[in-house]
């Protein structure tokens, strides 16, 4: 048993992957609400992996990655759909879009890289802001309140085996499900990859102490950049899939600070700088908030438990509360996270590895 | 032709000043050291040579061209190695892993593997703590991670600032060995400490560092039998 538990442990990945990759073919459902359910959830992992770029590994506070998932989304939108002309096809406009994405999170790092801690914090919060209100009040670019649509799915116009990909993607569900993963795997994939680089290795001497990097030779405003616009990069990926998936950028409220705040509780209650930690945390906050939630409501919709419509009775009405309450209870009990990291649990119980 | 040279260097925080014109200099392979009270300029001096704390004025010249304003990390990778006060190892990390990023600038991971390995010989125990968390060792052992961790960058001139703080008299004694033992590898040390005695057995040259001037200088022998010193600094 042990060593089935240590081969499973130690290939989480792998097998977390099998099990989601064929859940579609056993679970009807998936090609239904519930794919789409699931898509967003995958999409606010990636998210959420960026996220931990930041403030896990790199240990910079960032409360507006919202913003750049956002502007993911639009840019991906302004390259494909038929109100502009240029309609480059989907892989390219998503391909232009992180790298704009990214190149925004520089030009955000580098004047506030001086910034420390609540600092910075604000800075992010404030840029969150002011890219939500530009959004909606730059009409003629981003369409204000009613957003960019539609949005083509990925591989309209590209015939594989006389099906138009784009058409396949709009009629079934599980495409964009199957994409969505596939995009996560990779995202999780590098982040692993990141981790035990000389990048990832610089990220965390930054964190750890700052004048003590540096005197090994590492320079912190190079790496804070870079985590800066790996972090956007990543956001926008997540929010090119956003776009695509609903086939709209959706009105600009969806990237606002509720959204930062939700992705940053999710990393910090699954364990900062933790990879399964930040999906698990993903998967609780996420889920219950797209999938448990809205299935609790119907329930008690058809149980006729509430028919006045009263918010008490609503589970959705409880939701903020219910977080709330969760995550002070984490943060009391096992405030490294659910999932920690090695070294964040060492710190804080003092444990040897 | 001195390897390091200082020239009336000025350095502070903010409005305070705290090295008013230091000068001194250092010849390859030589270990020197700087003495002096608490908040005589020590520390201060070493970060402005390391470019951790911008020089206001003066110039630090190492092989005869200026260093002087250039970033911390660029000033490690030409050759200036820094042990900064109180240790600074990353306290979550394992000692492998600190070890490793002393290597940082080493791209070869052969070459990176035989320096932890090196500097692990002059400090034994490290060897055996690799997967342990750096902040989980004992304050002696946590300073020889520091002063390893520096040695593995390789540095030409390593500033060392004081290697004994805090630590048992066994662990003191065993420490300046080490740091003795290095000028043997062709490293050149910039000693700063309080413990004036062992550091001036050890130096061939030193200075006496008041308030951000030097007061006095010479030879290890000379300054320990100087009756200044040896009433200020040694308790006599």
């Amino acid at each position: 048993m042990g060593t089935v538990w240590g081969w499973v442990s130690d290939r989480w990945e792998v097998v977390v992957l099998a099990v989601l990759a064929v859940a579609p073919l056993v679970i009807p459902a998936l090609g239904g609400a519930l794919g789409g359910q699931v898509t967003t959830l995958f999409i606010y992992c990636i998210l959420a992996l960026g996220l931990n770029v930041m403030v896990g590994y790199t240990g910079l506070l960032h409360l507006g990655i919202a913003a750049f998932f956002g502007i993911g989304a639009y840019v991906l939108a302004i390259l494909t759909v038929p109100t502009f002309p240029f309609q480059i096809g989907w892989l390219a406009a998503a391909a232009v879009s992180i790298a704009v994405t990214a190149g925004i999170g520089l030009a955000l790092g580098a004047p506030t890289l001086r910034l420390r801690g609540d600092y910075l914090a604000i800075v992010t919060l404030g840029f969150g802001e002011v890219a939500k209100v530009t959004l909606r009040n730059l009409e003629q670019v981003t369409g204000g309140m009613k957003g960019l649509n539609p949005v083509p799915p990925p591989g309209a116009g590209v015939t594989v085996a006389g099906t138009d990909l784009g058409l396949a993607f709009a009629v079934d569900p599980r495409w964009f499900y199957y994409l969505t993963l596939a995009s996560l795997a990779g995202v999780v994939w590098a982040m692993r990859r990141l981790e035990n680089s000389r990048l990832g290795r610089a990220w965390v001497a930054v964190r750890e102490d700052e004048l003590a990097a540096s005197a090994m030779g590492i320079s912190a405003t190079r790496v804070k950049l870079s985590a800066f616009a790996m972090s956007s990069a990543v956001a926008a990926l997540a929010g090119c899939l956003y776009a695509a998936s609903l086939s709209t950028t959706a009105d600009p409220n969806a990237y606002d600070f509720n959204r930062s705040i939700l992705v940053l509780c999710a990393v910090i209650l699954g364990g900062l700088g933790s990879i399964p930690g930040t999906l698990l945390g993903v998967a609780i906050l996420v889920g219950f908030d797209t999938v448990l939630a809205p299935w609790a409501d119907s329930l008690i919709q058809q149980l006729n438990i509430n028919p006045s419509g009263s918010s008490l009775l609503s589970f959705s009405g409880w939701r903020l509360a219910i977080f709330g309450i969760a995550l002070v209870l984490v943060m009391r009990y096992r405030p490294e996270g659910l999932i920690p990291s090695r070294r964040l649990a060492a710190e804080l119980h003092g444990d040897q590895r | 032709m001195p390897i390091l040279e200082v020239n009336d260097l000025q350095a502070g925080y903010g409005p305070i000043t705290a090295l008013h014109g230091v000068s001194f200099d250092v010849e390859e392979g030589e270990l020197v050291a700087i003495i002096g009270a608490n908040g005589a300029g020590k520390t201060t001096l070493l970060m402005a040579i390391s470019g951790i704390v911008p020089a206001l004025s003066g110039a630090v010249l190492y092989r005869r061209r200026s260093i002087t304003g250039l970033a911390a990390h660029v000033i490690m990778r030409q050759g200036i190695g820094h042990c900064p006060e109180g240790r600074r190892i990353f306290s979550r990390l394992t000692v492998q892993e600190n070890l490793e990023l002393g290597g940082f600038t080493q791209r070869d991971r052969w070459q990176l593997r035989r320096d932890i390995a090196e500097a692990c010989e002059l400090f034994p125990v490290l060897g055996t703590r690799m997967t342990q968390v750096a902040g989980t060792l004992s304050g002696g052992e946590q300073q020889m991670l520091a002063v390893a961790r520096a040695l593995v960058g390789r540095p030409k001139v390593l500033l060392l600032d004081e290697p004994s703080l805090g630590l048992a008299p066994l662990v003191v004694r065993q420490m300046f060995d080490v740091v003795g033992s290095l000028t043997a590898r062709g490293i050149t040390i910039v000693l700063v400490e309080q413990n004036a005695r062992a550091a001036l057995a050890l130096a061939a040259r030193a200075w006496v560092l008041e308030a951000g001037r030097v007061t006095l200088a010479g030879t290890g022998k000379e300054l320990a039998a100087d009756p200044r010193v040896r009433a200020a600094y040694l308790g006599e």
